[in-house]
């Protein structure tokens, strides 16, 4: 990397020797390029349509951001924190947002696996990729020591159970399933956090989710 | 900023917006909208267009790269220039911003700004997770967050901040859904076609706590068209039919991830240590603020300024939050603002008049250009052609606003159009 000045530039080893380490591709997961799998005429034989398939299949870089992946991998919680101000970025932040540390490269730094619950909602609805899920606890959690707050999961708890500035604590899935992305945790209530009685705004939660369970027991 | 010349709004029209019941090619679309357009407008020559600025957002859904490009020469158009805005759901007003920009410049004098989704080209949750993309994949995607999960999440907060009930919210779905009912093209009439109480809202399913189906816009099949000009075009071709002018553009961003709201340093400088939160909309309060100071009216209780508001309703909540970020009210009145029904037909600053997302439909590109045609109509008096009745006009409108919003908040511009001197 051509870095004539001696700016502080995120640099990477070229050319980089990457190895395999891990596969879990499944039989289904192919690129298959361009393919029509069926067509269909209306009954007044006007109109036509078809479906049309197209996978594929990303490389995701983490480059600079890898000491985040590889901690995940481990059960670390890697963000970052800016050297001039001391703002704690999870997710991490390479590079300070503050315009006065002008693009202060962050430092790399473990997190404590505890924090507080910002905001939160209960879904009913998702993706695709996430439905089999439902209904679940989406939060925003401050980390302890952390400026801003990061989206995922709560499990472990009832939802209608979640509530603002409730203490949780990061756990992590089985080393063997990490990939090495942030579905490798999600959060629990903290060891001593107990649900409040049952409310009236916890009762109806309690409602809206039980045509969600039975909506999911119903996929295939 | 030195005194430039003004920029105009003479016509524009939409396609039905309408999912899985509407077969028609993008390019098909276009032609229709555009052969509305000209009907509109006798004077008005497609030989007059030096620009053209395009509004799509996810080419996921078309799986083609620069679908415009279709579009452009289906028209006829060859040698005029053109490219594509794309900037979430913000990009019918950043399209609009776009050609606004390029005819205040004097780069061009005609410039219609089209704009389309074909979000029924995939299955409602895979179309989910498609504009869910726009979210930072690597972090709020994977978790299983879609829109309506990052929105209930800053929105159950919002509500307890501002003494908000899910009711409230409720009331805001009912009203849109209730006003498309007058709108033949919206995806609402067209498709469940019917009114709705608060219990209705109340009663449908949970799609993420505390948002419900009714409180949740509609994906869509959609296109629309405004054509943008400088005011010596808008004088020579729209004399008869009424034209509007812009008379304040702003355009503002926010952060892409809701989570890195809580200090970011460019807003604690300008707001306070805090603001925006994951709970107010601090790049439509910018958006506010430059917009209508360009047009001379004040961002406090700036309602009482403006006739009617076509703003971006992809939730109940979202609509409550936007009022907050207009200067419509605080945190103290909020809540009455909304209960008291101001901003229904009739109240003092009717919101959403053609349907908004939640009634006409959310086909991303052309939304906030949708917005920006029901205005037009409302401040050209078109309102009873265009519509199926004066239930859903507001009555002599001078002064309107349009809203486009995207992301979480990350982008988000504001125009206040006004009739035109003789325009009516
Ligand atoms: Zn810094």
């Amino acid at each position: 990397m051509t870095n004539k000045k001696n700016l502080n530039l995120h640099e990477t080893t070229s050319p980089p020797k990457m190895k395999i380490v891990k596969e879990f591709r499944d039989e289904n997961t192919k690129e298959v390029g361009f393919k029509f799998v069926d067509y269909y005429i209306s009954e007044d034989k006007t109109l036509f349509q078809a479906h049309l398939h197209y996978d594929q299949l990303y490389t995701v870089r983490s480059a600079e951001l890898s000491p985040y992946a590889l901690g995940l991998l481990e059960g670390k919680i890697m963000g970052t924190k800016c050297p001039k101000c001391g703002d704690v970025f999870f997710p991490p932040r390479v590079n300070c947002w503050n315009l006065d540390c002008k693009l202060t490269k962050t430092e790399w730094i473990e997190l404590p696996q505890t924090g507080k619950v910002h905001t939160y909602t209960i879904a009913g609805w998702s993706g695709r990729s996430s439905l089999k899920r439902l209904p679940f606890v989406l939060a925003y959690v401050i980390l302890d020591g952390v400026t801003t707050a990061v989206a995922n999961e709560i499990r472990e708890i009832n939802p209608w159970n979640a509530e603002f500035n409730m203490l949780v604590k990061v756990k992590f899935v089985p080393k063997e399933q990490r990939v090495g992305a942030i579905t490798d945790f999600y959060f629990v209530p903290a060891d001593d956090w107990k649900p409040s009685p049952m409310n009236p705004e916890k009762e109806r939660i309690k409602k809206l989710c039980e045509p969600v369970y039975k909506w999911v027991a119903s996929l295939k | 900023m030195t005194e430039t010349r003004k920029v105009c709004i003479i016509g524009g029209n939409t396609t039905p917006f309408d999912y899985n019941n509407y077969h028609m090619t993008i390019e098909g679309m276009a032609a229709n909208v555009m052969l509305e357009t000209m009907d509109d407008l006798p004077e008005f020559n497609l030989r007059d267009i030096d620009f053209v600025i395009y509004s799509h957002f996810s080419v996921h859904f078309g799986k083609q790269l620069c679908p415009e490009w279709i579009i452009h020469d289906h028209l006829g158009l060859v040698g005029v220039p053109h490219f594509r805005v794309e900037n979430g759901g913000n990009t019918g007003g950043s399209a609009l911003y776009a050609a606004y920009s390029i005819v205040k410049s004097g780069i061009a004098d005609v410039v219609p700004v089209i704009g389309w989704e074909t979000m029924d080209n995939v299955s409602q949750s895979q179309g989910a997770e498609f504009i869910a993309i726009a979210a930072d994949t690597r972090y709020e995607l994977l978790v299983g967050g879609i829109y309506p999960i990052f929105y209930a999440a800053g929105a159950l907060k919002w509500m307890k901040e501002n003494k908000f009930k899910e009711e409230d919210f409720a009331l805001i779905g009912m009203k849109n859904r209730n006003n498309a009912m007058d709108n033949p093209k919206a995806q609402w009439y067209r498709n469940e076609h019917k009114y709705l109480t608060v219990d209705d809202v109340m009663n449908s399913r949970l799609i993420a706590y505390p948002l419900k189906k009714y409180d949740c816009c509609l994906m869509s099949r959609g296109l629309a068209i405004v054509l943008v000009c400088s005011e010596e075009y808008a004088k020579k071709v729209a004399k008869d039919s009424g034209y509007i002018t812009i008379d304040g553009a702003g355009l503002s961003s926010c952060t892409i991830r809701a989570g890195d709201r809580t200090s970011f340093p460019g807003w604690n400088e300008r707001y306070g240590k805090g603001y925006p939160d994951l709970t107010e909309f601090a790049a439509c309060r910018n958006a506010a603020e430059r917009c209508f100071k360009q047009a001379g009216i004040p961002w406090k209780d700036s309602y009482k300024y403006i006739d009617v508001a076509e703003i971006h309703d992809a939730f109940s909540s979202s609509e409550a939050q936007i009022y907050k970020a207009l200067g419509w009210a605080d945190e103290n009145n909020i809540a009455e603002f909304v209960r008291n029904r101001e901003t229904f037909m009739g109240g003092s600053i009717p919101t959403n008049p053609g349907g908004g997302l939640m009634g006409y439909g959310h086909p991303v590109g052309a939304t906030g250009l949708m917005s920006t045609v029901e205005v037009f109509y409302q401040l050209t008096g078109k309102i009873p052609e265009k519509h199926l009745s004066k239930k859903s006009e507001v009555p002599d409108a001078r002064v309107g606003l349009v809203n486009s919003h995207a992301g979480t908040g990350t982008s988000i511009s504001n125009f206040i159009l006004r009739t035109a001197e003789g325009g009516r």
